[in-house]
This record gives C-alpha cells, sequence and structure tokens, in this order.
C-alpha cells in the first residue's frame, strides 16, 4: 500500500501516526492501494480534491471513475475528514482500513 | 438559449411584473423608475461584459452540465483557476460600475447548495441534487439572475426560531401538501432581489432540534404569488429623483437591497431543495457565506479602484499631487486593496475539489478575507476623505452651478489647478461622497462590515479552523518546552562574570 503524504505546512492531524496505524502487509487490502495524507483540509496530497479522482471504488464521490478489480482503491485523508466524511482524528486510521477492505 | 443581451435582461425583468413597493407605493414601470434605474444598469453590466471578446475569458465559462458557454454568474467552479477567475471578474465588474452589482448573491447560492444537496442526499436517501441540478440546467441555459436570500430578520436573536413570539421572523413551512410546501415570513437585506428573475431561499442559521420547519431551502420565480418586495432607502437616495447627473456623484450605476415578503407562497417539491433536514443547514449557511465572503475579495476591490482613482485625480484637481505625505496616502490605498485581493485570490487558490464534483474556497482563508473586508474599505474610505478635502462635502449643488446669477461665483472659488474645468472637480468629489458616505458608500462600507455575516461571525470561523494546538506545539518545540531544566550548567556571560 502507497501512502502519500502532503508537505506538512499546517498539520490538524497527526499524518505519521495515522499512516502508522494502517495495516501492514494484510491480505484483505488490494493490491496497488493509495492512501493521501493531507494535514488539513486543503488536501494537498491529493492535488486538492477531497475524494480521489481514479478511484476505482463505486460511490466515491458524484464523480468516482467506475468500479473494477483493475483499479486499485485510493483513499484520501484531509485533516479530519475520509473521502469528504468528517471523522475524528483517533478514527481516521480506522475509518481508513475499513473503506480499504469494502 | 442563447446569452441574453443587456436590452434583452431588462425586457424580461419588465416582463415579471414584480410586486415592488417604494415610498408607500406600489411602482409598476421600476425598470425605468429612477431610483430603482442605475441598480438595473449595474445588473444589466453583467451581461454587456459578457458580450465583449476582450471580457469573455473572465465573463464566461462552460458549464459541466450542457458543454455549452454560459455566463460565469451561472457557473458551478470546476477548478481552483475557476475560483480565482470569478474573484477577477468581480474586480471587473466593481471597476466599471464603481457600485454593488448584485448578482453574485445567486452564484454563491448554487455553488452552497451544489454540495450540500448532494451530501444530504447521500445521507438521507432523498432525491434534492437532481432537482436541484434540473434547476440550474435551466438558469444556466436562460442566463437568468437569481437572488440568494438567507437573511430572515431573525426578531430577537437570543431565540431560536421556533421559540419566537411571532414565528414569521424566520421564512418557515406552514403548510407540507402532496404536490409542494407552502411557506411564508421575509427575507432582509435582499440584494438585487427586484433585479432577478428567480429567488433561492436557505435557512439563515444552522438550526436545532424544534426548528424543522425553518430548515427550508427552496427556489421560486422572483413573480410568484404571494412574493412582494419593500424597497430599501440608501443614504442621499432621492438625489437620483432631481433633474441632474452631478450631485448623486455616480448617476448610471448603484446597488439595491429589499425587505422580501413571503406571503404564503406554493413551491412544487421540484423546486424544494432542504426541508427539516436540521443538520445540513449549518453547512448550507457556511458555505454560502464563505463563497460570498470570497466575492468581496473581488467586487470591494474593484469599487476600490475607483475610490482610489478618484482621490488621486482629486489631488491633481488640488494641485498636491507631488506632495510625499499624499503620494503615500494612494500607496497605502492601494497596499489595503491589493490585499483584500490577495485574500480572495488565496481562499481561491487554495480551495478544494467537493466529493460532489465541484469546487470550494478555502474556508479559513475566505473567513479572513472577508476580516479585512470589514475594516480595510473604512480606512481607505478615510484616506480618500483626507485627500479629497473638505468641498466633498460642503459642495454648492448643481442648481447653484446651472444659475446664471450664482453659477459664475460657484465656478470662480471652486476652481482648484487652472487646467482642471470645475465641473470636472466637482464631479470627481461627488464620486468620492457617493462612495464614502453616499449611496455607494452602503455597499462599499456597512455592506463591508455586515455582508456576509457580521465581523463576529468570521473570528468564530477563524477560532474553530484556527490549529492552535498545533501552534502550541510549534512554541513548544522551539522554546524546548518540558525539557530538564540543568541549572548548575548556567554560567555568566564572561564580559559581566569579569
Ligand atoms: C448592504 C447589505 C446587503 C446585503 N445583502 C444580502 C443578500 O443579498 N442576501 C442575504 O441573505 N443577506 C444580505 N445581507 C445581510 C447580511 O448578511 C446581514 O446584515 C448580516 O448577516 C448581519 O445580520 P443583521 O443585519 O440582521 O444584523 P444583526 O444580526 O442584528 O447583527 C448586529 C450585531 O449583533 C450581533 N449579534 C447578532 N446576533 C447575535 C447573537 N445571537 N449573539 C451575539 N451577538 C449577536 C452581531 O455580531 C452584530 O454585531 C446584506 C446586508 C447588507 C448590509
Ligand atoms: S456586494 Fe459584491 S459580491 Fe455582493 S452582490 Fe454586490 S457586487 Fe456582488
Amino acid at each position: 500500500m502507497k501512502v502519500v503524504y502532503c508537505g506538512g505546512c499546517n498539520p490538524h492531524i497527526d499524518r505519521e501516526t495515522v499512516a502508522a496505524d494502517l495495516p501492514q502487509d494484510d491480505p484483505d487490502v488490494p493490491r496497488g492501494a493509495t492512501v493521501h495524507v493531507s494535514g488539513c483540509l486543503r488536501a494537498c496530497a491529493s492535488d486538492h480534491q477531497l475524494v480521489a479522482e481514479g478511484d476505482g471504488r463505486a460511490g466515491a464521490g458524484a464523480e468516482g471513475a467506475s468500479a473494477g478489480p483493475e483499479r486499485p482503491p485510493v483513499i484520501v485523508v484531509a485533516g479530519e475528514l475520509v473521502d469528504g466524511v468528517p471523522t475524528p482524528s483517533s478514527e481516521l486510521a480506522a475509518a481508513v482500513t475499513r473503506k480499504l477492505k469494502e | 438559449m442563447a446569452l441574453k443581451t443587456p436590452e434583452e435582461f431588462v425586457q424580461s425583468l419588465a416582463d415579471l411584473h414584480l410586486q415592488i413597493y417604494l415610498f408607500g407605493e406600489k411602482v409598476d414601470d421600476y425598470v425605468n423608475h429612477p431610483l430603482i434605474r442605475p441598480s438595473i444598469n449595474c445588473m444589466a453590466m453583467t451581461y454587456e461584459l459578457a458580450a465583449m471578446p476582450e471580457y469573455e475569458d473572465l465573463m464566461l465559462a462552460t458549464s459541466h452540465l450542457t458543454g455549452e458557454k454560459i455566463n460565469r454568474f451561472t457557473h458551478i467552479h470546476q477548478s481552483a483557476e475557476d475560483l480565482a477567475k470569478k474573484v477577477k471578474m468581480q474586480r471587473l465588474l466593481g471597476q466599471k460600475t464603481g457600485s454593488c452589482f448584485q448578482r453574485c448573491v445567486g452564484m454563491d447560492a448554487v455553488n452552497a447548495l451544489y454540495s450540500v444537496t448532494w451530501e444530504t442526499d447521500q445521507a438521507r436517501g432523498t432525491d434534492y441534487h437532481e432537482r436541484f441540478k434540473k434547476y440550474l440546467r435551466y438558469l444556466q441555459e436562460e442566463d437568468l439572475v437569481a437572488d440568494g436570500a438567507m437573511t430572515d430578520p431573525k426578531g430577537d436573536r437570543s431565540l431560536p426560531p421556533h421559540q419566537q413570539p411571532d414565528p414569521d421572523v424566520y421564512v418557515h413551512i406552514v403548510e407540507k401538501r402532496d404536490d409542494g410546501i407552502v411557506v411564508r415570513g421575509a427575507k432582509a437585506h435582499q440584494t438585487g432581489a427586484c433585479n432577478s428573475h428567480e429567488i433561492i431561499v436557505m435557512p439563515t442559521i444552522a438550526m436545532r432540534e424544534g426548528d424543522e420547519d425553518f430548515a427550508v431551502s427552496f427556489s421560486c420565480p422572483a413573480n410568484a404569488e404571494g412574493v412582494s418586495y419593500i424597497y430599501g432607502r440608501q443614504s442621499c437616495d432621492t438625489r437620483k429623483l432631481e433633474e441632474t447627473d452631478l450631485d448623486v456623484g455616480n448617476m448610471r450605476f448603484g446597488g439595491q437591497e429589499a425587505l422580501m415578503v413571503f406571503d404564503d407562497v406554493f413551491v412544487p417539491w421540484e423546486h424544494v431543495y432542504m426541508c427539516g433536514e436540521i443538520e445540513f443547514s449549518g453547512a448550507l449557511v457556511e458555505r454560502f457565506a464563505g463563497f460570498h465572503r470570497q466575492s468581496y475579495g473581488g467586487c470591494k476591490v474593484g469599487v476600490g479602484d475607483v475610490l482610489i482613482g478618484a482621490a488621486a485625480l482629486a489631488a491633481e484637481y488640488n494641485g498636491v499631487a507631488r506632495a510625499s505625505h499624499i503620494k503615500d496616502k494612494i500607496i497605502e490605498m492601494t497596499h489595503l486593496n491589493e490585499t483584500l485581493f490577495s485574500c480572495g485570490l488565496a481562499c481561491s487558490y487554495e480551495g478544494v475539489k467537493m466529493p460532489a464534483g465541484n469546487w470550494q474556497i478555502d474556508m479559513l482563508l475566505a473567513n479572513v478575507c472577508k476580516q479585512n473586508i470589514t475594516r480595510f474599505p473604512y480606512e481607505i474610505a478615510r484616506l480618500a476623505e483626507d485627500i479629497a478635502g473638505g468641498l466633498m462635502v460642503t459642495m454648492p449643488s448643481a442648481q447653484d452651478l446651472a444659475d446664471e446669477k450664482i453659477g459664475p461665483i460657484v465656478e470662480k472659488f471652486l476652481v482648484g489647478t487652472c487646467d482642471t474645468p470645475v465641473i470636472d472637480r466637482m464631479r470627481v468629489l461627488r464620486l468620492i461622497e457617493n462612495l464614502t458616505l453616499g449611496a455607494g458608500a452602503v455597499g462599499y462600507r456597512t455592506e463591508s462590515l455586515h455582508g456576509a455575516g457580521s465581523p463576529q461571525a468570521q473570528r468564530i470561523m477563524i477560532a474553530r479552523q484556527s490549529n492552535l494546538n498545533h501552534k502550541k506545539e510549534l512554541a513548544k518545540a522551539i522554546a524546548e518546552v518540558g525539557k530538564p531544566w540543568e541549572k548548575n550548567r548556567v554560567k555568566k556571560p564572561t564580559a559581566v562574570a569579569g
């Protein structure tokens, strides 16, 4: 799983802790998944998108790309948001993990 | 349907036969009323510039719904660049009109509703977003003006809507039917309401339990049965009724605000976008306000450009343009004005793409933008008054200047530098008067303070997003707070010890 960080100029959350709490080598997480971890709502890690373009999961935002096995999931953490949904900082990693396994 | 021409816009407005009251009387021919017409000219300018190739880049956008070229005022922002172009378009229009041109509130309303309806549907399984997109398409294809109606009269500010002695001080649902809802109440201070084809109503505050009937958002035609308008007065407004263009200061353009009344207005379900979902009312208020706080980083800057220009001309006509303190004051005005523009651009370029697919400004920076707007135009106005001199408020009238006997005396004593016609000196001073304490000051000053929310509303938003804990951690790290202190390693500086 790939973690992409923002530059970290204005973190409202502890980005490293979120990344450290993500599942490692979990067979239920599709290969090639990406998690963008931005410190605040500006979402610099995902090029200012609260839901990533090219995300393979159905229903991932109004313009979410169509689901398909060849397109691994891309999840966006931006401050206390996971794919645009408000999530307390202590639950960010758990929320991402749930989504990765959906 | 093609973009409207300014003439088509004015005709379409006349065709609505709106119920407008002014000075206690119903105004039938409102498009030709001298007190109202300047505000219509402002709105018409949003059509005129859109038809000019040299302004097309700012004034037009491509609809994400139809792929057609549309007026940017009906556009849903599709990128950070779009957000920045919106601000630049507003600066341009402020420059061309020296006034509030009114069309922004509807643009900010549709952009806020776009994401809120989408999120409500995700959470509640409603179909507001599709309804709203259909309506938006209609606005875009017909090139219409929509009024963004948020502010309720609010009665006793310490009480929630459902506890007000008269519930009508907040727009609310009085009946739910199979085919729609019936609403009652009023919206106050409505910018450009009488120059709009459509009205978009939103709640004014985050609603709580018990306020479900007040958590309502809908659209209706401006001439829907039961909707009427009581036209708001502006400082020095009756000068527009005098048969002279001089004393108004800005004869062709002006702003407009009205008290809009809903007397049991029926709204079909297809035009209802929120109906009791209290948990989404706060997001709608914040997003509309956020977009409108960004807007001021464009429109007020454009009007500021006009005021700075007028102050510089007044200095020239008075023969003091080369004085160092005057030059410095003009620099200060420019610095303040460009700081406001920087804020408008910053919150645009730091904007994000929402899950609904539209782009939204950075909320913290938009609130910082508006907080500065509550102050800087006042300082720019003060400096303009300083440079203009007292004549801007003591000058004889146009009638005196035109009078056979008094006119030559006025001309003799109002002379400035000898190559400046007195009439031009008077025109520029009247423009400064208009913007700093006449009809134009409604938009340039008081609207800068209260429009899009009073200063305290921004401070609450700034506090919420200030990330203070992070700042404290930064300070602790630099100051090494919490590190054990080794007292016995402290030595006196050599020079002192010696
Ligand atoms: C020229 C102009 C144009 C406008 N155009 C529009 C428009 O097109 N559409 C629209 O929807 N609105 C518009 N507005 C309305 C604007 O958003 C409101 O004026 C603003 O939100 C303040 O509300 P208010 O005027 O009722 O003042 P109030 O809310 O009465 O505020 C007055 C003071 O009381 C304080 N206050 C208010 N409530 C509380 C409270 N509960 N606790 C503590 N302090 C409180 C405020 O902070 C402020 O200092 C416009 C306003 C102006 C002046
Ligand atoms: S005050 Fe500015 S942003 Fe608001 S409607 Fe007028 S011109 Fe547009």
